[in-house]
């Protein structure tokens, strides 16, 4: 038996019902629609389980579905070394969001992220903290400041909701967050760093490398399936 | 509760360390987890156990001894100078080894004499181990941030530019990033005309007053992060950075320099030849790097056992001079670390400037070694 789980709700329910059933595997739902089970027409060895976006990044990590439909920002921020644990298997081409580094408008010297370096480097000193990040990408904040431009002093503060109100009201300096047009950001007086895109995330197919996949033709099938849908 | 899983040479240490004069101190495993991650940043965040107490505060078992040692003193407030030992259980989440491991050290707080304070952290972890491990090698790695800030201080460059290649130092990939970086200048674009009309003026009142009143008119506290004279300032020293370049010539000395690997026997003399043949004003940090020479000497360290990287330093900013690691001759493990951090006191809190030296050893990597032999 294999799982497939998919978000359980709005646009990215409908978009990826839609290229499944490109893919010559209609969905339907088991019981009433608004169910929690489905299955694939004709595929009696795959169920369905619908879930949040979140739940099916940790569930795949944990191994317990084969495969799954969520955005690779989830995917990455929620699990470490997650290229080793999972198979991007599609890029399905909804669902595009960037997570990015933004800062203030008016911050007029701050442009790329050794600009911000210079700033957090000499925050300590002239503010008598570190720099403040409102951000709810721990880990994908923490590899791109750290490994990738080499920047190690600041904080973050953790941010459940409303994270690019956070400079505006003095509850962070600085944030990382999604953005898909950008939109909020600007009506917020915050602008993306030239060099600040962290990811360019949109909704993926990822399989959960397991060793019982391999050589099973129903996996390769489902894969082949989604991808000759998006050809 | 005494302890059952203690190293077997825990007492043979605790005696060293009594010979060695320090005072020995504990601290408790629970500890703050703000003033870890506020020195190391949040990369720790990862390799530390969390927890929270019931009003919030973010607390952690202690990942390491420098820091607690450190605050400890500051609300002793018994006066320095002071050299504290430790032995104790630390906690980390590492890919090798088990994540709960026996750290033992030394720290050496408001000795003024850097270079014999510097010489004796080394004496020590050499002396110390040599105990642990009688009969076997050590290769001691040895870098110093002071003799690269003067290198980068003597070529000429602006402040924020020593900053940012100070910033760097030890991370060899950024380094050569910013070296590449500094072969051109840069343009800064996109400021709009307002901006660059006052720029052009050297208007700086008429600078701070604009972004005063675009925060203003933006909503945003002018007071809660960087206010609008900092902006003001860093925008004119960016324009300035970002004008600057290093001839091929001064870029080459910098990579010669970050590419001398000797033995600390000979390093004297090289440093002195690589003052000579680039002509960089270098004679003050020089004469400090060799009056450690001289204490490593008189503290009876083998030179022979030491090799000086120049490009060997740690991107924190509380390290300001000596660090070093102890490794078996031909073994990567290693054994013991330390340096000179004389930025950390005054971070933590304390009133005046304490200069610090100190080294922690890995009592379980060490009972390995002795495993194995």
């Amino acid at each position: 038996m294999i799982t497939i789980a998919l978000p359980s709700k709005g646009r990215m329910k409908d978009d990826a019902s839609a290229i499944f059933e490109k893919a010559g595997l209609k969905i339907v739902a088991v019981g009433n629609d608004r169910s929690y089970r489905g299955r694939v027409e004709g595929l009696d060895d795959v169920e369905i389980a619908f879930l949040s976006a979140s739940e099916i990044s940790r569930e795949i990590g944990s191994g317990s579905i084969d495969f799954g439909v969520t955005g690779e920002d989830l995917i990455r921020e929620g699990l470490s070394e997650a290229d080793a644990r999972v198979e991007f298997c599609a890029r399905l081409g909804f669902g595009h969001a960037d997570v990015v580094v933004a800062v203030p408008e008016i911050w007029l010297d701050v442009d790329t992220m050794a600009d911000l370096g210079d700033v957090a480097a000499d925050f300590r000193a002239r503010h008598g903290r570190r720099l403040a990040i409102a951000t709810k990408y721990w880990r994908l904040t923490q590899q791109f400041f750290s490994s990738q431009h080499g920047i190690q002093l600041y904080r973050i503060v953790e941010s459940l909701g409303a994270t690019e109100g956070a400079p505006a009201s003095g509850s962070a300096d600085i944030i990382v967050d999604i953005t898909s047009t950008g939109s909020t950001l600007k009506a917020n007086h915050l602008k993306i760093l030239s060099d600040g895109i962290i990811l360019r995330s949109q909704a993926c197919l990822v399989r959960a490398r397991k060793a019982e996949h391999t050589g099973d033709p129903l996996v390769a099938k489902i894969i082949d399936a989604v991808n000759g849908a998006l050809a | 509760m005494p302890l059952i899983n203690l190293p077997a040479f825990a007492a043979d240490l605790l005696a060293d360390f009594e010979r060695l004069g320090t005072l020995r101190v504990d601290t408790p495993v629970i500890q703050p987890a703000e003033p870890f991650l506020d020195m190391a940043g949040e990369d720790l965040r990862r390799r530390i156990f969390l927890t929270q107490s019931e009003t919030g505060e973010n607390l952690c078992l202690r990942p390491e001894f420098t820091i607690p040692v450190c605050m400890r003193h500051i609300e002793t407030a018994t006066g320095t100078p002071k050299r504290y030992s430790y032995l104790g259980e630390v906690f980390r989440q590492r890919r090798e080894g088990g994540s709960e491991f026996y750290q033992a050290g030394i720290e050496d707080l408001g000795t003024r004499d850097a270079a014999s304070a510097d010489a004796r952290a080394v004496a020590d972890a050499v002396t110390i181990l040599g105990r642990l491990l009688p009969e076997r090698p050590f290769a001691v790695t040895m870098g110093d941030q002071a003799m690269f800030e003067a290198v980068v201080a003597a070529l000429g460059l602006p402040g924020g530019w020593q900053k940012r290649l100070i910033r760097a130092f030890g991370e060899q990939t950024q380094l050569e990033a910013l070296m590449l970086r500094l072969a051109k200048p840069e343009q800064v674009a996109g400021l709009g005309a307002e901006v660059e009309a006052l720029l052009a003026k050297g208007d700086e009142q008429g600078l701070v007053a604009h972004i005063d009143g675009v925060m203003e008119a933006t909503g945003y506290l002018t007071n809660a992060s960087r206010s609008p004279k900092e902006i003001a300032f860093r925008l004119k020293e960016k324009l300035a950075l970002a004008g600057t370049s290093l001839d091929p010539g001064k870029l080459d000395v910098l990579r010669e320099f970050l590419s001398l690997d000797v033995s600390l026997r000979y390093a004297p003399g090289v440093l002195a030849d690589f003052a000579k043949s680039t002509g960089l004003p270098l004679q003050a940090a020089v004469d400090r790097f060799d009056a450690r020479v001289a204490a490593f000497t008189a503290a009876g360290v083998k030179l022979a056992d030491i090799t000086w990287r120049a490009a060997f330093g740690r991107p924190l900013d509380y390290y300001t001079g000596l660090v070093f690691e102890v490794t078996l001759r031909n073994d990567h493990r290693v054994l013991a670390g330390g340096g000179r951090y004389d930025g950390m006191l005054t971070l933590l809190g304390a009133e005046e400037n304490i200069p610090a030296v100190g080294f922690s050893l890995w009592l379980d990597r060490i009972e390995a070694v002795r495993g194995e032999h």
